[in-house]
């Protein structure tokens, strides 16, 4: 047991945060250590698309050996789960990767080290970044008033269409205020039976995750699983880098996801959507995780629409979809046509003996060249970037859709567009959300019953391990 | 060889009257039986010293652990029994208890009883050509990880577009939501399950029937013994040793099934196919709950403790050792 | 003529079955053999008319296939003669060999067959990285699989069904009680040997929960590790390379069980008290 304690002691300790040295210059303190001592940088990426940045950015710190360590997981929570076990065992990271669905479960367990004063000493170099990024997706990135990652990709769910289906039906391409009765009414007529009234071709599916999943329709229908408000702060940034962006006005320092919400009758209204949906065989019975299926349908002809981002092209276009079969539309509105998204990027673990070097790397990865290189954007798009300038027409040449232009102006249309909510107990939270969502599409419960029992299990968990998450007044 | 004449220079130790080596001298051995006890002692040593380390030691750190609360990142705090408490009153783990040992009882019935059906099957009077093919074709599955399995019959189980149902409306049966309700989610994953392992306890059953001596199948022949009764009188009692372990072995593997349920229904709809293990995994590792883990292991481990010293004694009563 | 019949009946049915067990196989590979566009289409389509196999150079583009088939062979090849040799040794101390505290013994080693390797997972792999300084190695999936509660079990009644006669035979020749094990035991339960040398070569080949905890670089990767990767970036895979990944991973076993095979059935026909 004293090894336990110990080890918890060593965290602990490795969790205080270190101010940042002054800048290195070009041959800086970590140069002066002898050519044959390179100093090993351990990011969590995967070598297979982010090797050519590695290589970019060792052939201009020769000092500098980096590592990939590749973590992979069935959902976002799941490779969160695996880096934390990998700290807890005593292994030293430098930099981890986390989207939204993890990013605050890093910053609130104190295992991520906040980038504020390293965005204040590069202030200069960095305003290009930040004029180049919408404001939603930096604050997205925010806890407490820190920022904790540099936004590097992201995807809003926007609505996929296979366009075949939508000809065949009769309908060209929907307008970008196009509303749930429009949506409904496609639906049902791509939708195709046969003699049995067994379903062939469904217009429209869903996975059971976080992100994606009826989350879309819960934020269309103005309401959110959780209780949101803003954390004071971050005024240092939008003051210095946002000033003339009225797209930032009103920004804090993060999200706050509080109190659950769970059975909020707009929430209920919009499960009951979806149960109808798949009552009717508009839809099918949901899908697990991370939506390979759902790409196979909908590659095969058999799925007429399904809530994607901008990850979905370089995948539909390497399963062989040729460009044209399949289009975009921002997803339609309800009481609003508020968007949920989610985003990824590299953080700093608090662990790192070598900070100053691995703030280097985050900031060639976001920058233009850093990005370019990146397999995730190259040669197909496997994400959208994060960078306004990069989504573009080149970007989506080859693989489409025709419409890309959606992808950024969700949030450009739509400042209220907003992150999935993932406070730092949002793997558990994810787990009983997904569980009875489950049974209210099975229809062994109702949308009312499972929606108050899903938020009698929140509330419990809130009340089990809540405290803490934010730095709460009183 | 170095370590027999170790051995028996221990062996050879003056008796000191007590301690730790006082059973070498003991009159009651004689020398001979004290070298072999020697060697029993060596011979186990890598096993035993292996557990320790990699086993035994860190269960009961985890052990240790399920009175703790530990979220990793602050030091572990004493809460004595607080854990066990909450497991009590936990639902969603006694669901899983109760899912696990309905999935054993199915599984386990299942996978025993066809790989004795086919094994009997496949051990009769029949052309080579057939037999070899017959034994590589029930122990193929065995050749996938479970990972595999599970992804794979994943979509062929699939509801609107898994080529079961695909052929089950060809027929004129509606299609079976075979993935998506409660009713049927542990049956389907319990079927990927002893499609996967079938082969093992096959091969075992093979191995054990061909172990029958011709001699005393011979003598079933002139005492006229055919078909079932054969069976029944003659070779399962030769079999029962190569039942126990199968049955004692399918038990703790169907115990501690993750991998089928996790990749295939993610334990949903609800908790219609959660596992103990599953459970376990999601309190420590996806809701770093470790304490809490760790007394939900403890839990598990009590229960397979039992279950398997159930059978063992059960089985004074039906196997039957040459 | 009735028992000619039935035999037919028998026959048939067996190979129904064996069709039935087969079946997800030709689906696997059927289906990665398809254009991942087509990875649904309906009708399933046994015999892929135009096979595809551009779903099995993206394999080989996307993880180094090569490399973690090796190390597959590595971890799978040194458990297996690890835990032939420590179970050999148990297994003959168990059944044979007699000195005191052996029931208590074997019930704690049996006992520890029971525990979930979810249980011991943290504090292994803090030993191995912190203590041990293994974190990132093939050794780090190696050194805790070499102890084998269950190949102990397995050998321990294979050896109990070889009579004592052999023993007392031996022991008049005037072998010594190590002799007796290496030179007439050992060779009886080859049968058993090979049983869990194809089985516990197979299970470690197969593995995934450990290695995904304990392997971080691609490198290092065993291929179930490997084939997870394939789901690419946000889970943007197609099923088709993925099962082609799957029907990849395959053939190195297949190729083992296809030799062991014949050691197998033959080490079980050897066994007992024909030797």
């Amino acid at each position: 047991m004293a090894g336990l304690t110990s080890l918890g002691m060593t965290l602990v300790a490795c969790s205080t945060p270190a101010a940042p040295q002054a800048p290195a210059a070009e041959q800086g303190s970590e140069s002066a250590a002898p050519a044959a001592e390179k100093i090993l940088l351990r990011v969590q990426g995967n070598a297979t698309n982010e090797q050519p940045l590695a290589d970019l950015f060792m052939e201009r710190n020769g000092q500098v050996e980096i590592e990939y360590i590749n973590v992979t997981g069935i959902d976002h929570e799941e490779v969160a789960s695996k880096i934390l076990s990998m700290v807890a065992a005593g292994q030293t990271l430098d930099i981890g990767f986390a989207a939204t669905e993890a990013t605050q479960l890093y910053a609130g367990q104190g295992l991520a080290e906040p980038l504020d004063e390293y965005v204040k000493r590069d202030e200069a170099e960095l305003a290009e970044y930040f004029a180049d990024v919408h404001p939603s997706l930096i604050e997205a990135m925010m806890w407490e008033g820190s920022l904790y990652e540099l936004s590097r990709d992201f995807n809003a769910a926007n609505m996929y269409y296979n366009t075949e289906l939508f000809a065949e039906a009769g309908y060209d391409h929907p307008a970008s205020d196009w509303t749930v009765e429009d949506f409904l009414e496609i639906a049902r007529a791509i939708t195709k039976k046969n003699a049995s009234g067994e379903t062939e071709v469904f217009g429209y599916a869903w996975t059971n995750r976080l992100w994606g999943s009826w989350m879309p329709w819960i934020f269309v229908n103005e309401s959110n699983l959780l209780t949101e408000e803003r954390a004071p702060g971050g005024e240092w940034l939008w003051q210095t880098f946002y000033k003339d962006d009225p797209a930032a006005e009103g920004r804090g320092g993060g999200f706050r996801w509080l109190a659950p919400k769970a059975n909020d009758p707009a929430n209920v209204e919009a499960l009951e959507l979806m149960q109808e949906l798949t009552r009717e065989g508009t839809a099918p019975a949901i899908e697990l995780g991370g939506g390979q299926t759902l790409q196979g349908f909908f590659t095969s002809g058999k799925l007429g629409m399904t809530p994607a981002g901008g990850f979905w092209a370089g995948g539909l276009h390497n399963a062989g979809m040729p460009k044209g079969a399949f289009d975009v539309q921002l997803f339609p509105k309800w009481k609003s046509q508020r968007h949920q998204f989610g985003t990824g990027g590299k953080f700093m673990f608090t662990g790192s003996e070598h900070k100053d070097i691995a703030w280097e790397f985050q900031k060639l990865e976001v920058s233009k060249e850093g990005m370019a290189v990146n397999g995730i954007f190259n040669p197909v798009i496997l994400t959208t970037p994060s960078r306004r300038s990069m989504v573009n027409a080149e970007a989506f040449a080859e693989t489409g859709p025709e419409h890309w232009e959606v992808f950024y102006s969700t949030l450009d249309d739509h400042p209220d567009t907003a992150p999935i909510p993932a406070p730092p107990i949002s793997n558990a939270m994810t787990n009983i959300f997904t569980k009875y969502t489950g049974l209210a599409m099975t229809f062994e419960l109702t949308a009312q019953q499972a929606l108050d029992q899903m938020q009698a299990e929140l509330e419990e968990l809130y009340a089990r391990q809540g405290q803490n998450m934010y730095k709460l007044e009183g | 060889m170095a370590h027999m004449q170790n051995a028996s220079q221990i062996s050879k130790q003056p008796g000191t009257g007590g301690g730790p080596l006082a059973w070498l001298t003991a009159n009651t051995l004689t020398g001979m039986r004290r070298r072999k006890a020697a060697m029993g002692y060596l011979f186990l040593l890598p096993t035993v010293l292996g557990i320790l380390i990699f086993t035994a030691g860190p269960v009961l750190v985890s052990f240790g652990l399920s009175f703790f609360q530990w979220n990793v990142f602050t030091a572990p705090q004493l809460v004595g029994a607080e854990n066990y408490q909450r497991l009590i009153t936990d639902k969603q783990v006694l669901t899983s208890f109760l899912n696990t040992f309905r999935f054993v009882a199915m599984a386990v019935t299942t996978q025993i009883v066809l790989a004795l059906i086919l094994a009997l099957a496949v051990t009769q009077k029949m052309g080579r050509f057939f037999r070899y093919y017959f034994r590589s074709a029930f122990f193929l599955p065995l050749l996938m990880s479970s990972a595999a399995v599970s992804i794979s019959l994943g979509y062929m189980f699939h509801r609107e577009f898994g080529v079961v149902n695909y052929y089950l409306t060809l027929i004129g049966l509606p299609r079976v939501p075979w993935l998506n309700s409660s009713t049927w989610a542990l049956i389907t994953v319990m079927i990927a399950y002893v499609w996967h392992q079938l082969g093992f306890t096959f091969i075992l059953f093979i191995g054990g029937l061909t172990n029958i001596s011709p001699e005393i199948l011979d003598a079933a022949d002139v005492d006229g013994a055919t078909g079932l009764r054969r069976i029944w009188h003659i070779i399962l009692p030769m079999l029962s040793p190569t039942l126990l372990f199968a049955i004692v072995v399918s038990v703790i593997g169907a115990l501690q099934v993750f991998e089928q349920p996790y990749i295939m229904t993610r334990g949903g709809p609800g908790d219609a196919s959660r596992t103990a293990v599953m459970v376990m995994y999601e309190a420590a590792f996806k809701n770093l709950e470790f304490g809490y883990g760790s007394a939900i292991t403890v839990i598990l481990f009590i229960v397979i403790m039992l279950v398997t010293m159930a059978q063992f004694w059960l089985s004074r009563r039906w196997v039957f050792y040459q | 003529m009735r028992y000619r019949l039935g035999y037919w009946i028998g026959l048939i049915l067996l190979l129904l079955f064996s069709f039935v067990v087969l079946a997800p196989f030709a689906w696997v590979v059927a289906t990665s053999l398809r254009t991942p566009a087509e990875s649904f289409s309906v009708p399933p389509q046994w015999i892929p008319i135009h096979p595809d196999f551009s779903n099995y150079q993206q394999v080989f583009e996307r993880i180094p296939f090569w490399k973690q088939i090796f190390n597959s062979f590595v971890v799978s090849g040194s458990i297996v003669l690890g835990q032939l040799t420590t179970a050999a040794l148990a297994g003959y101390a168990f059944a044979h060999l007699n000195f005191p505290g052996k029931n208590v013994l074997f019930w704690l080693i049996m006992a520890t067959m029971m525990i979930p390797i979810q249980a011991t997972i943290i504090p292994v792999y803090i030993l191995m990285s912190r203590y041990l300084d293994l974190a990132d190695t093939l050794q780090s999936l190696i050194f805790p699989a070499l102890p084998t509660a269950f190949g102990t079990f397995l050998l321990r009644q294979y050896f109990l069904t070889i009579p004592r006669d052999y023993e007392e035979a031996a022991m008049i020749d005037g072998a010594n009680p190590f002799q007796v094990f290496y030179r007439i035991y050992l060779p009886l339960v080859s049968g058993g040997l090979a049983v869990l040398a194809v089985l516990s070569f197979n299970g470690h080949w197969n593995e995934f929960f450990r290695p995904l905890i304990f392997l971080v670089s691609k490198e290092k990767f065993t291929i179930p590790l490997g084939l997870f990767d394939l789901q690419g970036y946000m889970m943007t895979g197609s099923i088709s390379v993925v099962l082609a990944g799957i029907v990849l991973s395959m053939i190195p076993v297949l190729l083992v069980y296809l030799v062991g095979q014949r050691y197998l059935i033959e080490g079980i026909m050897m066994g007992g008290l024909k030797g």
